[in-house]
């Protein structure tokens, strides 16, 4: 993993960037943290605030000619905060005395300001405070210079007066009534270290660097009017501090340059989006200056710009409390560590890799891309924790497998002719499908693993509906689309896995695909470019409903879509036509289509994290007091486990009789294994009329569940099938422990890496399961057994 | 990762019929290997663990392992 690359896609995130007032205030007060503690009534914290970034806060704070209000984001929804304002009223109630500082002893070196207006005096006492010897000369007999001219209401004399006597009593030298010409200016370079320029006129034209306020190679800086040719004092200020600076790097002799980009006014790379914020006009000052209460409600109005889209589309970024440049830190320093604990581990395995975040930033950052590549890294690096993704692996390695996996051409009409003589039969659009056979393969429908799992029955229904509809021969492959592996950064396996489905593609003569799981359309739109596909839905939508006369109460629905489809508009479209064609009302959820959210089976977080993919749920499942509609069986799964009615599409495409579709309980994990063994059984029963071959399993004892033990096979990921092969072997091999006080018995048995544990009482025949847990550390007992295996 | 439950001591083995006794076992997972104190059948050696230890501090040195 390139992690300077990634880091570097950490800097791009503006999570962190300055609100656009800081950036336009020339001195970058802390505006949203200023507000924030007026809006706690801390009206003496927000004047430290003001205290620590503003040259004579006790002036400008009144004066101050406000750059931070007109880009103010609130402009947009009622009208700028109104700093200036504020700053004054915190003045007024926030002011303390301030605390005695002890004086740095002078002997860094001989600075003359030339000028003592605001520029020159923050430039003087800047470098005063750090320990230069500082002289002034003024052309007057009074310093402030134009401050005078803003005496008035707000800043009065004798305020003015005790900020520039405290300038006095600092002990700098001060000349009064010297004016400086260019000989003057001659004489002061050759006399002092540096000097500094802050009058407002000037004889001659002066070149300065816009970033130092050098003037060429000399020991001369220049601020304040002269510099910025505006009467700004805010500006004058900055520019005096900014001066004082180069002197002292200067004088120091290091860079003059480095790292000073955000000095004075920047355009901030933040970007804030307030156009969900209420619009709000600004509290009106009942006298002269604000009260604290409306201080405090015009504070209120500040929307602390701060860019968290992302994070406020996303569970997972904010039960980390994340924003993507300190995940990125996170992954970088759990990537680096030699020795030591990974802690980002679970962080990273509980990102449901849905891609929201990319679609919510304004500049495009996918940590969808980052968490995946990391994911990839981690197994690379074999530090990828086993027990994250071992169930959902091996839950793929079944579908692949003999028990499930199936490729079968469209029954040639050859084989079908029987079916042409029946009278009922030959008039079903399967038959008339049959019937136009040619036998070259056109299209393969996929219906990936988990709907077969979860619509065992449907899916026979859905074949002979392809057949009857779409023009060309259509075979089917019962199999994994990698989905798994993908998540789980197992590039590997997943490799392995497309080209095992390129072959199949190959060896039917490259046929269209007809995909039903939106996994699938992610997957094979991922690393299957070169195979054309279909979406099961587009088919309803171009071919017609199979069924007529669905709807039984026509109600409104709240459309889920799948995070797997994100891009794709056309397969929302089409969704949407079923739904309506099927006579049911949509209202749609505030995040969907491109924009949905996902459920919390991506990215294997149900494996990984069960209390992240428990707030996914709870988080979607709260947004609409709807029925929800999805279209893809993990997303109905989990929201029915939540307790909303959720129906799934073919539960209204193909409705049952057997209860209430959007209450029914979805398979258990053992169940779905059965429900994909039973689609493969019934197909090549009933479609192509082979006799399945029977599969051994070790299901020959029988069990009594009750409900609390289910639960917890269900919350392990044991199957029953591990339960019934510990019982084979306790039962066979005697080996497990008796209990003779409850008549219980306890047995063990590895499989694979995990070993199981079933406790179980026997009863007439049947065996009632008591408990069952596992783990997967080894116990090497002493004749080398570790447990069994299988 | 020492552990005697309430439970075990009223737990016999089922093959020989014998009481079990705390005794040094070696357990290992990933690259870790450790000796702890366990039950278990003093003739077949077969290894009790109940579920407090395997979901408790089993589950913690698995995870404690598997992150570092």
């Amino acid at each position: 993993m390139n992690l300077d690359k990634l880091l570097e896609t950490g800097d791009r995130c503006i999570h962190k960037e300055p609100p656009t007032c800081t950036a336009q205030c020339p001195v970058h007060l802390e505006i949203i943290d200023f507000l924030a503690e007026i809006e706690k009534g801390n009206f003496q914290n927000a004047y430290k605030l003001m205290e620590k970034k503003m040259p004579f806060h006790n002036i400008i704070g009144r004066i101050c000619d406000h750059p931070c209000e007109a880009p103010c984001e609130r402009s947009k929804a009622g009208g700028s905060i109104r700093i200036s304002d504020l700053e004054k009223a915190v003045l007024e109630y926030g002011t303390y005395k301030p605390k005695k500082v002890w004086p740095l002893p002078k002997n860094k070196g001989k600075v003359a300001i030339i000028g003592g207006g605001l520029s020159g005096l923050t430039t003087a006492v800047d470098l005063d405070k750090k320990g230069y010897i500082v002289t002034i000369f003024e052309k007057t007999n009074q310093l402030g210079g134009r401050l005078w001219d803003f005496v008035g209401d707000s800043l009065t004399e004798a305020i003015l007066q005790q900020e520039l006597k405290a300038v006095v009593d600092k002990k700098m030298t001060i000349h009064f009534e010297e004016t400086v010409d260019k000989s003057k200016l001659t004489e002061l370079l050759t006399e002092y270290d540096a000097v500094y320029l802050g009058t407002a006129n000037w004889a001659v034209p002066i070149e300065v660097n816009p970033v130092t306020f050098q003037v060429g190679n000399l020991a001369l800086f220049v601020g304040g009017q002269l510099l910025n040719k505006t009467d700004s004092v805010i500006l004058s200020a900055s520019s005096g501090r900014r001066a004082a600076i180069s002197i002292e790097r200067f004088l120091s002799k290091v860079s003059l340059t480095d790292s000073r980009d955000r000095e004075g006014i920047f355009e901030t790379p933040l970007q804030f989006d307030i156009s969900s914020k209420e619009s709000l006009p600004p509290i009106e000052k009942s006298t002269g200056i604000y009260s604290q209460v409306e201080a405090i409600d015009e504070a209120k109005r500040c929307v602390k710009c701060q860019c968290r889209k992302c994070i406020e589309g996303c569970v997972h970024l904010r039960k980390f409390e994340m924003s993507p440049d300190a995940y990125i830190r996170q992954i970088n320093h759990n990537e680096r560590i030699i020795l030591g604990t990974h802690y980002a581990n679970k962080m990273i395995n509980s990102c449901a890799e849905c891609g929201l975040c990319k679609e919510e930033c304004f500049l495009d950052i996918s940590m969808n891309d980052v968490i995946h590549e990391t994911r990839e890294s981690m197994v690379a690096r074999g530090k990828m924790p086993v027990s994250a993704h071992d169930f959902a692996l091996k839950d793929m390695a079944f579908s692949n497998s003999s028990r499930f996996s199936l490729v079968r051409k469209q029954p040639s009409k050859e084989e079908s002719k029987d079916l042409f003589y029946y009278p009922l039969i030959s008039f079903s659009d399967y038959v008339k499908g049959l019937y136009k056979g040619t036998g070259k393969t056109e299209y393969l429908f996929y219906p990936g693993c988990q709907l077969p799992a979860s619509y065992p029955d449907d899916i026979k229904s859905i074949y002979e509906y392809l057949v009857g509809h779409v023009k060309g021969d259509v075979g089917i492959y019962l199999g994994c689309c990698g989905a798994p592996a993908d998540w789980a950064g197992q590039r590997g396996l997943m490799n392995e896995n497309i080209e095992a489905i390129k072959k199949v593609w190959a060896e039917m003569d490259h046929p269209t695909f007809i995909l039903a799981c939106s996994s699938c359309i992610r997957i094979f739109e991922k690393y299957l470019p070169e195979i054309k596909v279909e979406s099961l839905w587009d088919i309803y939508v171009r071919e017609g409903l199979p069924n007529k006369d669905h709807i039984k109460i026509p109600q409104t629905l709240s459309i889920h879509d799948a995070c797997g489809t994100r891009e794709n508009s056309d397969l929302h479209e089409s969704v949407r036509k079923i739904v309506a064609k099927l006579g049911y009302g949509i209202e749609e959820l505030e995040y969907s289509k491109e924009k949905t959210k996902c459920c919390g089976y991506g990215g294997l977080v149900y494996y990984a994290n069960r209390e992240q993919c428990d707030a996914f749920v709870s988080e979607r499942i709260d947004e609409s007091e709807h029925d929800l509609l999805v279209y893809c069986a993990m997303c109905k799964d989990l929201f029915v486990s939540g307790g909303k009615r959720t129906y799934h599409l073919l539960d209204l495409i193909y409705p049952k009789d057997d209860g209430e579709a959007a209450t029914r309980k979805m398979p258990t994990l053992s169940e779905r294994h059965q429900n994909r063994s039973r689609v493969k059984r019934i197909l090549l029963k009933e479609i192509w009329r082979e006799e399945p071959m029977e599969i051994v399993l070790e299901d020959n004892f029988t069990l009594i569940i009750p409900e609390d033990v289910q639960r917890k096979i269900e919350d392990r990921y044991i199957l029953i099938e591990d339960i019934q092969a510990v019982l084979k072997n306790a039962e066979e091999n005697n080996e497990r422990f008796c209990n003779p006080e409850t008549e219980e018995y306890l047995a063990r048995l590895r499989r694979d890496n995990v070993t199981f544990w079933v406790k179980y009482e026997k009863e007439a025949g049947s065996f009632l399961i008591k408990s069952v847990y596992s783990h997967r550390m080894e116990i090497l007992e002493e004749d080398g057994n570790s447990g069994g295996t299988k | 990762m020492k552990h005697e439950s309430n439970d075990q001591t009223k737990w016999l083995c089922d093959k020989c019929q014998r009481e079990l006794e705390l005794a040094k076992v070696k357990v290992r997972y990933m690259e870790g290997n450790f000796e702890v104190d366990l039950m278990k059948c003093p003739t077949c050696n077969q290894v009790f663990i109940d579920e407090v230890l395997a979901l408790g501090k089993m589950k913690e040195v698995e995870e404690g392992l598997e992150d570092k």
